[in-house]
């Protein structure tokens, strides 16, 4: 898989200064929240590792299997909704409520495999998409169950002990950083992994051509549902994470359509099917997303005198710029499908490719294009 | 017994406008290939246009349908020549993500202008019903459903009978051999985004007097208008009317005998179920 | 006991009876021409001896085993592979990822299944593209490559479906020194072909479609001699 997800040339020399920088980023971030204390700093790189994780899950089963799932909120959900039930009803500690969280999406995952893989297209697209909302619904509905539309409020998590020491009692946003980072990191190297095997040859392969696949002697169910599972289960972890730090779950929030729309998109800004893409993809929406929150961009066309405050203008920007982020990932979706279906990567690849060739007779297209050919 | 000849009235009444979504959707996958993600949008921008020329000026919304219908066909003429068109050949996936895109585009505008709050339409019959056979039916459900009639008998005439009627129906059956026949492809992919938008906003029209209007209320009638599609075959006209209309018993009577909550979830099951036995629907593909 | 033993297969689409009461029987190590006007049902009954889909009617007999309705991906576990008429390059992958993509259908090993598919493609002389887009290549480098993925899979039997298809008289002889070698690597062969001059060169027995019914059997000599046959291809065999 040398072809897809590297930047620079494969020669072993490279290599070597890759993994250096990483491991460079890797031991700043660890040491990261000793230097910055500033809560809502550490609360964005929360927000970060999040998308990472969520974007590097749903790249397992869309990216390099090809299968576009708009239906993941379905394992989000399911697993924030299995551990914060039992944590808030039963008590039972969340390091135990994960477990059963990754089961319940497991179960799902390899029930909507069986409907939908058989599925081409299109129609796996709408069933995902179906499945999910039917589980939304559900929840929704069941009120005695799930409280329904009024969610569930975490009151507090247990504090983490090994024997008699307390590790954190998760009261501030420390604990919640770390984990973060673990979790951004575990499905960081699962992507690795799977693309660094036979299963990512085959998923690839999947997602290429699936009869020729079928005739390589490549068990397309099987792969398919393996892929989903890991998906899920790295979905499902991800939406416990979110539970435990929000504190707060409704149906809404993290079963609807908008969230699974969003895991999508981190994957294919940054360039999908590449282990880094979704990396790309949460650097450039969690601060987007963010600054529209925040009114940033507001303030920024304040201060800089391009609109007054208390103008009309102004203040329409102020009251509503806040809610249209969902309004920008829109936009995003259709600029990034029209002008880099390929994503940040792949574009920022063949710009590369273009500036070290610019007189090949046959262009060597690291990108498909929009019809998916090279 | 009366409950169950009531509730399948009203599910054919609310049937008919979901037969028009869903006849909208069909006739762009037929001629483009494309699954608009945006159909429940343009519905709603439908609704959303029938609002303001009944707060503005006072037309009732049966009426400023001659006003819906082609705005509605210029606005998804221009959609279809400056987005649709860019993705004709690529990949499904990116298809659907950039309508999935458009969709969010058109529902979060309208929520920054107008705000996510419910708007309604109140004319002197919103609630009024009417007798028919001892049953009662919502007046203006049945007005609708005439006016959806009439539509539809307009659009079966134009398809059947005239000439650019005919070149839709020849462009979605084989797009190479109706180019190969001299039949302007692109152009009729621009009639079949404009008609289908139509259609959709006329739907939007119409329920307007008896549903809440407010930004997201499209997202389940795109989910709903596909479910229908593929129960009546993609592509065919004919299988989406009865497609509209089978999911608008069904899901009415899932509400009176299940719960109001739950109707879509049996919707939704139906469609899987229809994916998984027969996912070419009732009627077969691509025949119009 | 032959290798592929193809029994009263029928394919039905609709009304339509793609293939019709084909038999024929192909030995272990022989290479099996198949030809045929377009549309007699050659591509049809490949894809009903490889489980693309089952046979409406008949049987397909592999090493003695019968398949009828096996996947694919067993079939090719079995021990054949076909190539496809219309080339199927994996587009995103690189030359040798393609080919490792076969390889990997005998082992779990990266590394091995790497070695296996260089050797490959050092058989087909394309070591040197081993790191280029498949998607990239031209039709005839396509065709290759097709060909080195499915016999990393090794087989015993390779169907190949116009695999001389769209290609210059250069690439036509090279593909036809290709179907050779593999012939003494001991591998069987059933190749569809509308190459009259390179059906000859190859076959030791050819059979011959027409409308979906089995019209002849029998050596290249014979069949080219065969009143119907010429009269089922008159205009349209290419005596290039």
């Amino acid at each position: 898989m040398k072809s897809v997800g590297r930047i620079l040339p494969p020669a072993s020399g490279f290599a070597a200064v890759q993994l250096l920088v990483i491991l460079v980023v890797v031991a700043a971030l660890f040491v990261f929240p000793y230097l910055v204390v500033n809560p809502y700093v550490l609360h964005l790189m929360i927000l970060l590792f999040l998308s990472v994780a969520m974007g590097e899950s749903w790249n397992v089963i869309g990216g390099y299997c090809g299968q576009y799932s708009v239906g993941h909120a379905a394992y989000f959900g399911v697993g924030a909704y299995a551990a914060l039930m039992l944590l808030q009803y039963q008590h039972v500690a969340p390091w135990w409520g994960v477990w059963v969280a990754i089961a319940a999406a497991l179960v799902i995952s390899l029930l909507i495999g069986t409907i939908c893989f058989r599925l081409r297209g299109p129609y796996f697209v709408l069933a995902s998409i179906a499945v999910a909302e039917i589980i939304r619904l559900v929840v929704l509905n069941w009120k005695q169950f799930t409280n329904g539309a009024e969610g569930i409020l975490l009151v507090d998590i247990p504090p983490l002990k090994v024997g008699a020491t307390v590790l954190t009692d998760w009261l501030s946003k420390t604990p919640f950083y770390y984990l973060g980072l673990i979790l951004a990191l575990a499905t960081l190297l699962v992507n690795y992994l799977v693309q660094h095997s036979k299963l990512g040859y085959f998923l690839q392969a999947i997602r290429e051509d699936q009869d020729a696949a079928h005739s390589l002697g490549i068990n397309l169910s099987f792969y398919k549902n393996v892929a989903l599972a890991i998906s899920a289960l790295f979905t499902a972890v991800s939406g416990v994470y979110y539970g435990l730090y929000i504190g707060f779950i409704d149906p809404a929030s993290v079963l609807g359509v908008d969230l699974s729309v969003q895991m999508v998109l981190i994957c294919i800004i940054g360039g999908i099917g590449t282990n880094f893409g979704p990396v790309v993809g949460a650097l450039v929406l969690v601060p987007l997303s963010e600054a529209l929150r925040a009114n940033l961009l507001s303030k920024v066309l304040f201060s800089l005198g391009v609109v007054k405050e208390t103008s009309r203008v102004g203040g329409f920007l102020k009251e509503n710029l806040a809610h249209a982020h969902v309004l920008i990932y829109g936009i995003l979706v259709v600029v990034v499908i029209l002008f880099m279906p390929d994503g940040v990567l792949g574009f920022g690849r063949k710009l590369i490719a273009q500036r070290s060739r610019p007189f090949s007779a046959k262009p060597t297209s690291l990108v498909g294009g929009l019809d998916g050919s090279a | 017994m009366r409950v169950l000849l009531q509730s399948t009235a009203s599910g054919i009444l609310i049937g008919g406008v979901y037969a028009l979504v869903g006849i909208g959707l069909t006739i762009i996958y037929g001629v483009m290939r494309v699954i608009n993600f945006a159909h429940g949008e343009l519905l709603m921008l439908g609704m959303y246009l029938t609002w303001i020329i009944f707060t503005s000026f006072g037309i009732d919304p049966f009426i400023s349908i001659a006003i819906t219908i082609p705005a509605m066909f210029l606005f998804g003429a221009f959609l279809q020549k400056v987005l649709i068109n860019r993705v004709l050949n690529a990949l499904p996936q990116n298809q659907i993500l950039l309508t999935i895109g458009l969709g969010l585009v058109l529902s979060n505008l309208v929520m920054l202008i107008y705000t996510s709050d419910y708007k309604i339409i109140t004319t002197s019959y919103s609630s009024s019903t009417i007798n028919l056979a001892g049953l009662p039916l919502s007046l203006p459900l049945t007005i609708s459903l005439l006016i959806t009639s009439v539509i539809t008998g307009i659009l079966y005439v134009f398809l059947l009978k005239t000439d650019t009627g005919q070149a839709i129906r020849a462009t979605a059956q084989d797009r190479d051999a109706a180019q190969l026949m001299g039949i302007n492809v692109k152009r009729m992919s621009v009639l079949a985004f404009g008609i289908g938008t139509a259609l959709a906003g006329t739907a939007g029209a119409l329920v307007s007097p008896t549903y809440y209007i407010f930004p997201q209320v499209g997202g389940a009638f795109t989910l709903k208008a596909f479910v229908i599609v593929v129960l009546g075959g993609m592509g065919s006209v004919i299988g989406a009317t009865l497609g509209g209309i089978i999911i608008g018993v069904t899901e009415s009577l899932a509400a009176v005998y299940i719960s109001s909550g739950m109707k879509e979830v049996f919707v939704y099951v139906l469609f899987l179920l229809v994916l998984l036995f027969k996912p070419s629907g009732l009627l077969g593909r691509s025949r119009m | 006991m032959a290798l592929l033993e193809i029994s009263h297969v029928f394919k039905f689409f609709g009304g339509l009876a793609a293939n019709s009461d084909i038999v024929c029987s192909v030995e272990s190590g022989m290479i099996m021409g198949l030809i045929g006007p377009n549309g007699s049902g050659k591509t049809t009954l490949f894809n009903c001896i490889t489980g693309y889909y089952p046979p409406s009617r008949g049987d397909i007999v592999f090493k003695g085993q019968r398949l009828n309705g096996l996947k694919p991906d067993r079939v090719c576990k079995l021990g054949m592979a076909r190539t496809w008429q219309k080339v199927r390059p994996l587009a995103k992958l690189t030359v040798l990822e393609n080919v490792m993509v076969g390889a990997l259908a005998r082992t779990s090993s990266l590394k091995v299944a790497r070695q296996a598919a260089t050797h490959q493609l050092e058989l087909m002389r394309m070591e040197k593209k081993a790191n280029v887009l498949a998607g990239s290549l031209s039709i005839g480098e396509r065709k290759k490559l097709e060909v080195a993925r499915v016999l990393a899979t090794q087989p015993e039997l390779v169907l190949l479906d116009e695999v001389m298809g769209g290609l210059n008289p250069v690439e036509s002889e090279e593909i036809i020194e290709l179907i050779l070698d593999i012939k003494k690597r001991g591998l069987t062969q059933m190749v569809i072909e509308h190459d009259m001059k390179a059906i000859m060169r190859i076959s030791d027995r050819v059979v011959v479609l027409n409308s979906g019914e089995k019209l002849a059997e029998g050596t290249p000599q014979e069949i080219v001699r065969n009143p119907d046959v010429i009269t089922a291809y008159l205009g349209s065999a290419r005596v290039a």
